[in-house]
């Protein structure tokens, strides 16, 4: 425990360090990392641990990034309170919903988040207090005046994201170590095995149900941050499957995994950039190029190695050991 | 009174389009097990040939014709090159459940793309084969028009075909004994795999009419025919996902439904409607309204 404490410590020390060394844009990306981290978690831990399938995480995080910025603009509250309010409704929202997913397979809960997906977004439109299609402003502030003159906009935003995000991540993994970890791989892998000792399965299933919703609610927080706005544009369809991709390629049940997930899933816009550019394309390349190759590593990781890079390796070290 | 019609008669003409795309989704899940979340794509895709030749030629049916060849072209195409290397790679561990779903959600961002690349994201439309104004009764006209008659008449057309194909062919015989017992059919010489494909052929030549009906009063877009995919996944649960006449029921249902929201209580509660009716039948009855006290397979 006190090692890991350190390992986070330091490796937050080090993202400041290298915050301070990198150009504005590299320090933005970093923040919408830190983003797609607490993101990407909360899908490790539902589909990952406990089995279930979610199509719908990017309506959590509007529900989140709703709660947030309407808590601070109409209570006045300070910035903490804002992001408590995101975990906190997107908890609740999560716990309704998983009373009924917990009765639901496969198929049918992938349906069920799909539609909330598509539909959550739009509904934003529909009434006034949400702000409609163009939103409505969240707004942290400032950087404190102590931290000099020099510091910028984003590199407070990229402060706060890596904050959160490393104090997600720590209490995550911290779950998916106990008791509560094990008890959902039992019921992923066995459900049957696993209600015969006793687990109760359906009671376990919402409680990862509100957990993931909580973390991705956090997401859509920090997401509402560093575009300084809510609005449904941001929650869309294409990012509830971009969310699935990051995870799936990272290896959908490692939390580690989580980091490179984040990494590609910001680096693949630039790279479409790149590309679009030198191929000198039109608007509809730089605009769909991205999502082709999403789609395409998507695809290809979940035929070739569905379980992530990782677990073909470990399996491969495995069937070494056993060889021998 | 009037309102009362004219909302049936809406509703009767929305649900019918979401039969369609129902269908083509339990078509698929009753030979195959997944939830074909791609189909969206694919009607899209279908449509916007559709698109090029209706518009080239100024004929509407000639593009729902070529629309549902694409769409049957590209339904067999996901089966044979995309679902058969996917289950030939027997997945085991922790992605073994979700692989199927998250591959045709894959498939789905996959064709949406290469519709984009291709067509751009701008709103298209497609001259609609008969008059969008309203019909008038004595003094008033109510917002049901040529077009609605037309798009019932269609969508008539293709189920009553569909069930004479199912019904009286040695096709439809083969497509449900594979789809009922796979190694049974196996073992009375059908070739399962082939009917397999056969299956999603029909099923993408239905999606594809889907999308040309919607896209005849709407416009269309590489994410235009998303909520027909929700819609038509509601539907299919409401029918259990088995049922081909369940989900139809289903689709008449949620279509007439909806629109009484739409006509009596406003359009920002139309698609909180269709999720609580989801939400509703997978609590109460989730092997729907054709179950006879089976349990859900899946």
């Amino acid at each position: 425990m006190r090692k890991k404490i350190a390992l986070f410590i330091l490796l937050g020390w080090l993202l400041l360090v290298i915050g301070d060394r990198v150009d504005e844009l590299r320090v933005y990306q970093g923040a919408q990392i830190a983003m797609y981290t607490i993101a990407l978690s909360s899908i490790v831990l539902l589909t990952g641990y406990s089995g279930q399938v979610s199509l719908g995480n990017g309506a959590m995080m509007a529900v989140g990034g709703y709660a947030a910025a309407l808590t601070l603009n109409n209570l006045g509250s300070p910035v903490w309170f804002a992001f408590l309010m995101a975990i906190f409704f997107s908890a609740l929202f999560g716990a309704l919903l998983g009373t009924a997913a917990a009765r639901l397979s496969g198929p049918y809960l992938a349906g069920t988040t799909l539609a909330l997906a598509v539909g959550l977004p739009a509904i934003a439109n529909q009434f006034s207090f949400l702000g409609g299609e163009p939103g409505i402003f969240f707004d942290v502030g400032l950087p404190a005046q102590s931290l000099g003159e020099e510091f910028t906009q984003y590199k407070w935003f990229f402060w706060i994201a890596t904050f959160i995000a490393l104090l997600s991540l720590f209490i995550t993994s911290n779950i998916l170590a106990s008791r509560f970890g094990r008890t959902w791989r039992a019921i992923r892998s066995n459900p049957l095995a696993a209600e015969l000792s006793g687990i109760h399965s359906s009671r376990m299933k919402i409680l990862a149900f509100t957990i993931s919703s909580a973390l991705a609610g956090l997401a859509g927080a920090v997401l509402a941050m560093t575009i300084s706005l809510v609005a449904p544009g941001a929650y869309t369809l294409t990012l509830s499957f971009a969310l699935v991709t990051g995870a799936v390629l990272a290896g959908v049940s490692s939390l580690p995994g989580v980091l490179l997930g984040a990494l590609i899933l910001v680096a693949i816009p630039e790279i479409a950039d790149v590309l679009a550019n030198s191929w000198g394309g039109g608007e509809n390349f730089s605009n769909y190029l991205p999502g082709l190759i999403v789609s395409l590593l998507l695809i290809l990781s979940v035929i070739f190695t569905p379980n992530g890079p990782g677990e073909n390796l470990r399996r491969h070290h495995h069937k070494k050991a056993s060889e021998h | 009174m009037q309102k009362l019609l004219e909302t049936v008669l809406i509703g009767i003409s929305t649900g019918s389009i979401y039969a369609l795309m129902s269908l083509a989704l339990v078509l698929v899940w009753r030979s195959t097990r997944v939830v074909n979340f791609a189909q969206a794509g694919q009607a899209t895709l279908s449509t916007y040939i559709g698109f090029e030749i209706a518009s080239r030629s100024e004929i509407f049916w000639l593009g729902l014709a070529f629309a549902i060849i694409a769409g049957a072209l590209v339904g067999a195409g996901v089966d044979y090159f995309f679902m058969r290397v996917l289950f030939k790679h027997a997945i085991s561990g922790p992605a073994a459940v979700v692989a199927p779903v998250i591959a045709t959600l894959g498939l789905l961002g996959l064709i949406r793309s290469i519709v984009g690349l291709i067509w751009g994201g701008e709103f298209k439309s497609i001259a609609a084969p008969a008059s969008k104004d309203g019909f008038t009764i004595g003094q008033t006209t109510i917002p049901f028009s040529a077009l609605n008659v037309l798009i019932i008449a269609t969508v008539s057309l293709i189920l009553i075909t569909l069930a004479i194909t199912f019904q009286r062919t040695n096709l439809g015989l083969s497509l449900r004994a594979s789809a009922y017992a796979p190694e049974i059919a196996q073992l009375a010489g059908i070739r399962t795999a082939r009917t397999r494909t056969i299956g999603w052929a029909i099923a993408g030549g239905v999606g594809g009419v889907a999308g040309m009906l919607v896209t005849s009063y709407n416009f269309l877009s590489p994410y235009s025919l998303d909520l027909l995919l929700v819609f038509g996944f509601i539907a299919a649960v409401i029918g259990g996902l088995e049922s081909m006449v369940g989900s139809v029921i289903g689709a008449l249902v949620l279509g007439i439904g909806l629109t009484f929201i739409l006509n009596y209580i406003g359009t920002s509660l139309v698609f909180i409607g269709g999720f609580v009716v989801l939400i509703v039948v997978l609590l109460v009855k989730p092997d729907g309204i054709m179950a006879r006290g089976k349990t859900r397979r899946a």
